[in-house]
């Protein structure tokens, strides 16, 4: 068993993620934008963009033929169009929030409209993508057509998040000065939330069940995900823990990105928000707290008994996350 | 049976840890060891003798809870991505600094006195760390019922689902309270401290080569995103000028082609 299981995951070294094919369509620094190919004959007029989140890599989203949301959508009839962001280094390090949404984020969109001809599309804001995605719809509603959030942190005051009550307690000035945020000190922080399920039992776990080279593939390839984690640009990650973290300014007022006031209240786009019930890294009551703070009168919750990783890679998350997203947009 | 179950994981955790490479080069090229297996083999043989204990087990529970607190003490070590670097510092803090090396001899000092700050913060962390673990082997022993001999691998295997349970249980209850917060904020501001008075401490070696700082690579920086700030700006502006002419020629010939018909 030990030898096999061995065998196993070493033939699963060197597993790719990403398995769906896509064309570059545009680039900027060292953003990508990427439009899957689409799989059924007539792809929907709308595109549907997917903005992940700085602090890990978007493959998650497309992971292995049988996980992969982007697949799902696809295959639903959906337009979908990726924004990488890449991996910044030292000369990344005073690139502020403004910069990713008003130049990168708004780059790609003008991008997609422009060659689309369109006036405005449909936005997948997924984690820390979804803060970016509700900041970019209330600075640009003209922009927006539908908003779709998952597992996005919106009150970062709930009782619930650890994350949070470090962050405020943290002297974020000191922590960056004038440098990156290693993405390896990044992810022990988010390890430490569960230490002992996320550093120990899982390996040990292992053992358990046979050495099917499926289910190790799919380990390897998310072992691969959870340590490839991108440095953070230092500024953007300054004014993200002290905005969102430490003054929760979705909650209490106050946000402003290159001196433009953000406030959700101004949202008035239908929005669909999906929820983790089970998700450690952003608590429930963080996401729903978004259906209280804006205007939408078309909203809808969708929660799902599902973890923040179990959202995108598990079989559960592939039977029910693209239909309720294509269903959703597809009556909008 | 058991013992086999724990013994294949002992075979498979010593397949990811290599003994050392001991050639002028193994230093180098060496990663640093796979860290999260635990001594199968005595985790096996701690917990056969609390199996092996009988009705009246508290005594065999503590020891068994004990063996694995210990076991799981450098989980922490590992997440902090090592301890504070050893050795003496270059130049005792307290001692003054004269002459034309002064400059440097205080740099070195605040170096070295960010550094006592970091392992001070760091021994706070491992000092709560260790309390969590206490607690835990406390619940574990609340929990272990009667002991069933002999043990099977499922058995074996729910001891340690149960440990890790209430590690987790008693971890998250500290990790909540203000002061593994302020600890953990603290290893973090010191860790930057010591990183910072380094570098400072370091940056006059590399002007005497005359290598680039890291100073004078953020003022360029600064420099450029400026002008690329300005750039953007301006073809903003263009763009928002060219915007409404476009749109009065568009007009216009849609006029004209209008009119043809008519």
């Amino acid at each position: 068993m030990t030898a096999r299981l061995y065998a196993a995951l070493s033939a699963a070294r060197h597993c790719a993620p990403g398995c769906t094919e896509k064309d570059e369509v545009w680039r900027s620094g060292k953003v990508r934008l990427y439009r899957y190919r689409p799989l059924s004959p007539a792809p929907g007029a709308v595109p549907l963009l997917i903005v992940y989140a700085l602090v890990n890599r978007p493959y998650m989203m497309d992971l292995e033929p049988d996980r992969s949301l982007i697949r799902g959508l696809l295959s639903r009839g959906l337009d979908v169009y990726l924004i990488d962001w890449g991996y910044p280094d030292g000369a990344d390090r005073f690139t502020t929030l403004e910069d990713y949404l008003e130049d990168q984020l708004a780059g790609c969109i003008d991008e997609i409209l422009k060659v689309r001809g369109l006036d405005a599309l449909n936005l997948l804001g997924v984690c820390q993508g979804g803060v970016f995605s509700l900041c970019f719809a209330a600075l640009h509603p003209e922009r927006v057509r539908n908003l779709i959030t998952m597992v996005t942190p919106v009150d970062f005051h709930t009782s619930a998040d650890l994350l949070s009550k470090w962050a405020r307690k943290i002297d974020v000035d000191a922590w960056v000065g004038q440098a990156n945020v290693s993405g390896d000190v990044l992810n022990q922080l988010f390890l430490a939330l569960m230490p002992f399920r996320l550093s120990q039992q899982k390996y040990v776990d292992l053992l358990r069940g046979e050495a099917d080279p499926a289910r190790i593939e799919n380990f390897m390839r998310v072992e691969r995900w959870i340590y490839d984690s991108p440095d953070q640009a230092g500024a953007a990650f300054r004014e993200f823990v002290v905005w969102f973290y430490q003054q929760n300014r979705f909650v209490r007022g106050g946000l402003a990105i290159g001196g433009r006031s953000v406030d959700l209240r101004t949202l008035e786009l239908p929005i669909l928000n999906l929820i983790g019930t089970r998700d450690h890294l952003v608590p429930p009551a963080s996401s729903a707290a978004l259906r209280g703070l804006t205007r939408s009168s078309d909203f809808t919750t969708l929660e799902l008994d599902l973890g923040h990783i179990g959202m995108y890679v598990s079989a559960r998350a592939q039977r029910q996350v693209p239909p309720a997203i294509a269903d959703w947009l597809g009556e909008r | 049976m058991a013992a086999d179950a724990w013994r294949q994981w002992a075979a498979f955790a010593a397949l990811f840890n290599p003994p050392p490479d001991r050639s002028p080069l193994g230093a180098f090229q060496q990663a640093p060891p796979f860290a999260p297996f635990f001594d199968a083999e005595q985790f096996t043989a701690a917990a056969r003798a609390f199996h092996q204990s009988g009705e009246s087990s508290q005594g065999a529970a503590a020891a068994f809870a004990n063996f694995l607190r210990e076991q799981f003490g450098s989980v922490l070590d590992g997440m902090l991505g090592g301890s504070a670097p050893g050795g003496s510092p270059a130049a005792a803090e307290e001692a003054p600094a004269l002459g034309p090396a002064r400059e440097q001899q205080e740099r070195l000092q605040r170096a070295a006195a960010a550094w006592r700050r970091l392992d001070q913060a760091q021994r706070r962390l491992r000092r709560l760390w260790s309390d969590a673990l206490a607690e835990a082997a406390r619940d574990f022993v609340s929990r272990l019922g009667a002991p069933a001999a002999p043990p099977t691998a499922e058995t074996l295997h729910g001891l340690y689902d149960a440990w890790i349970d209430c590690a987790e249980e008693a971890y998250a209850r500290m990790a909540h309270g203000e002061a593994f917060g302020l600890a953990l904020a603290d290893a973090l501001k010191e860790a930057s401290d010591w990183r910072e008075e380094s570098a400072a401490a370091i940056e006059p070696w590399a002007k005497w080569l005359d290598w680039p700082t890291r100073r004078e690579i953020n003022s360029l920086s600064l420099r450029l995103r400026a002008l690329e700030k300005q750039l953007r700006e301006t073809k903003r502006k263009r763009a928002a000028r060219a915007r409404p002419a476009a749109k009065k020629r568009t007009t216009a010939a849609k006029k004209m082609r209008g009119g043809g018909k008519r």
